[in-house]
């Protein structure tokens, strides 16, 4: 019999590891199940929500009493511009202002008797219609000095008086903007004089590119995400599972260096890890016409799944994913048992989540310093390759770092899981011994 | 097929834990010990006594604190992958893969192993017929019983054909039948020249297997020798009485390290 080299030994434990881990449901349903139908599925669920909530909330009509001490005439004017309807908006009866006017000065108790109108369940649209307001608007009649304002009163825990303020705040300024400037002429003043600095509004970017952007926040948290969740139940069921299994001892009998059983390990991992991203990916790609055209119409944005970028982030992500499997494979193989296993890697992953999510905060872009920073970096590198910033050193750079991590997290890892005080241990090494273990003799090759 | 006139030879081997609660345990204590080749040697001793960790030395699973140990003339620390490839090693906590079918369990051995896929096939196939596993060698380990696990077990320690066997308490939770069959494979291993080491509390089986028996206690060897040899010794008859009178320290072995130094082994 000829020695098997560790290369070849390396690549028939991770088959034997693979091979067992599609075959334990756990692993099989939070690896290829969950991206494949459960993901699409909760987006679509969620998406359909929002649609509906989105579509109720407008097409919820509601009341708003209107007390003015005004003339007549701006009584009148306020009430074209709380009625009035947006261009373009469809006749049937979204976002419908109904108005009741009440000539005369009001307080904030006045306000609120009108609107709660005795016992009366305000989200009843038939009481509603009986004429008691979501929200009350009163209108002083300004005197010389008098500093009086506007008063908008509404309950914010009432979901159709939230509305009602809503739209009211959505209309008032134009109408107010038109009095500002009827006034300034009746006063023989040029209205642009009121209000020195006009700015008007003109977006240069394409809605492709403002679609780009929105993914760049949420695909890199999600790759993130996706890496930890894949790698999850293999590192604990390749480590702190096969300790419960009984099966410890017979691994450490393979005629092949520990190292190689343990990087064979580590690979099964990444390889699960690898593929929940990639699945996750290709099933958000699936579902992307479907669901992304929807969020498209609401954001007012296009949405393409940038597959130059998904394509280009490859390379980065393998490389993390290796970093990820490697720290995981490593601190699940303190845990005893499969139970335990769970909740140590518990807090643990939320050193890739927290990290992610930083990364993410408007204004943080990939330099060469964030670069060194491990997850915040691939992160970063991700975020600006979907709105294509031609960052190649940066991005280069990266790919170093994750590199040299990923090396010294699998170096790590191999060390920790060849300690025969980790390998034979009958309980569950704490965390905090982890250096002194890390530092222990004892272990074969 | 072996290269030493000693299967293993063990001296002054030493393993000792650090344990948070009680501080450093020595679990064995400058053990001497040899096995030749087509001998059954008994380890026996009470719970606790080092057996395992002796045997788990002997099998590179744990590494020795202190001392030498060879088999098959090849030093567990200083090569102790040449080592795995020629010893044979069966405990209760060596359990096969869950997930795997027996074939499979195996095919994966024989891999690692550096077995060339032909040989191999040949191999298994054999070993599936030597053990009558066939009826289920492409059931997963975990739905098989307790005896259909133990000749697959077996099936995959002597897989390579190692000139070295050893099984730490072989028979433990195994019923009657799959100990008969057990018992029957370690005598058939001394026919074919072997060398079995052996761990046991089943006086029973020590009395009728072993042609030597080594008893353990405390980590430290208390005596050594033929069956009749340890009566002589204790001036007892029945194995459980000499065993006793070993343990309770009534005759402790005046000798038992009997081998020869290890410095000269390659």
């Amino acid at each position: 019999m000829k020695s098997t080299s560790d290369f070849r030994a390396i690549l028939a434990v991770t088959h034997k590891e693979l091979l067992g881990s599609i075959r334990d449901r756990q692993t099989a349903i939070y690896t290829l199940v969950l991206p494949i139908c459960l993901y699409p599925i909760v987006f679509w669920i969620m998406i359909q929500g929002f649609l509906l909530v989105q579509g109720q909330k407008e097409r919820t009509p509601v009341e708003v009493g209107l007390a003015a001490m005004r003339p007549e005439a701006l009584a009148e004017g306020i009430h074209k511009a709380l009625t009035r309807r947006e261009p373009g908006e469809p006749l049937q009866s979204a976002n419908v202002v109904r108005l009741e006017s009440l000539p005369g000065p009001l307080d904030a108790e006045g306000a609120r008797a009108w609107i709660e109108g005795g016992d009366r369940d305000p989200l009843s649209p038939e009481e509603a219609e009986e004429g008691r307001p979501d929200a009350v608007l009163f209108l002083p009649t300004p005197s010389d000095g008098d500093e009086e304002r506007a008063q908008l009163y509404y309950y914010s825990t009432q979901s159709r008086s939230e509305i009602a303020r809503e739209r009211i705040a959505g209309r008032l300024p134009t109408f107010v903007a038109g009095l500002r400037s009827a006034a300034a002429r009746e006063a023989g003043q040029d209205p642009q004089e009121l209000e020195p600095v006009t700015v008007r509004r003109t977006n240069f970017a394409p809605r492709r590119d403002e679609g780009a952007v929105m993914l760049s926040v949420i695909l890199p948290l999600l790759m993130v995400v996706m890496a930890v969740m894949g790698a999850f139940f293999p590192a604990v069921d390749l480590t702190a599972g096969e300790k419960e299994r009984g099966t410890a001892e017979t691994t450490m009998l393979l005629p092949v260096p520990r190292a190689a059983v343990h990087q064979g390990k580590i690979l099964a991992v990444c390889t699960t890890a690898v593929l929940a991203t990639f699945l996750n990916l290709l099933a958000l790609g699936l579902s992307a016409e479907h669901l992304l055209a929807m969020l498209s119409a609401s954001a007012d944005v296009t949405i393409e799944l940038p597959l130059l970028a998904l394509l280009a982030v490859m390379p980065l992500a393998l490389l993390f994913a290796f970093f990820v499997s490697a720290v995981l494979t490593g601190f699940a193989g303190l845990a005893a048992s499969f139970k335990e296993g769970q909740a140590l890697l518990g807090p643990v992953q939320m050193i890739f989540i927290l990290p992610a999510m930083v990364g993410v905060i408007p204004g943080i872009k990939l330099s060469l310093g964030w670069a060194f920073v491990p997850v915040v970096n691939v992160v970063l590198a991700f975020r600006a390759m979907l709105i294509a910033e031609p960052l190649y050193l940066e991005y280069a750079v990266t790919a170093g770092a994750l590199l040299l991590y990923a090396w010294i997290a699998i170096r790590v890892a191999v060390r920790l899981l060849s300690r025969e005080s980790v390998t034979m241990a009958g309980s569950t090494i704490p965390i905090r011994r982890l250096l002194t273990t890390l530092r222990g003799t004892g272990g074969t090759d | 097929m072996q290269t030493e006139a000693l299967a293993i030879r063990a001296e002054a081997l030493t393993k000792a834990f650090e344990d948070p609660q009680r501080g450093t345990v020595q679990a064995v204590r400058e053990l001497d010990m040899e096995c030749r080749f087509g001998e059954i040697y008994g380890l026996l001793g009470p719970n606790g006594a080092g057996k395992t960790t002796t045997l788990r030395m002997l099998g590179t699973i744990l590494a020795p604190t202190s001392g030498k140990a060879l088999v098959d003339g090849v030093d567990v620390a200083a090569d102790p992958l040449e080592v795995r490839r020629r010893i044979g090693f069966l405990s209760s906590s060596t359990g096969l893969y869950p997930r795997l079918t027996a074939r499979e369990t195996l095919d994966y051995f024989g891999r690692l192993h550096g077995m060339d896929e032909q040989t191999l096939a040949v191999r298994v196939d054999e070993l599936i017929d030597l053990f009558a596993i066939r009826s289920f060698q492409d059931g997963r380990c975990e739905g098989l019983s307790t005896g259909q696990r133990q000749r697959v077990s077996i099936a995959r320690a002597v897989l390579h054909d190692p000139p070295v066997l050893v099984l730490d308490e072989p028979t433990t939770g195994l019923d009657i039948l799959a100990s008969s069959d057990m018992i029957d494979f370690i005598e058939s291993r001394r026919t074919d020249g072997r060398c079995v080491l052996f761990s046991t509390h089943i006086l029973s089986e020590a009395e009728r297997l072993c042609d030597r028996i080594g008893v353990i206690s405390e980590g430290r060897l208390l005596a050594v020798g033929t069956l009749e040899e340890l009566r002589q010794r204790t001036g007892e008859h029945w194995l459980e009485d000499v065993f006793k009178a070993l343990v309770r320290g009534v005759a402790p072995d005046p000798a038992p390290r009997d081998v020869g130094k290890l410095g000269a082994a390659p």
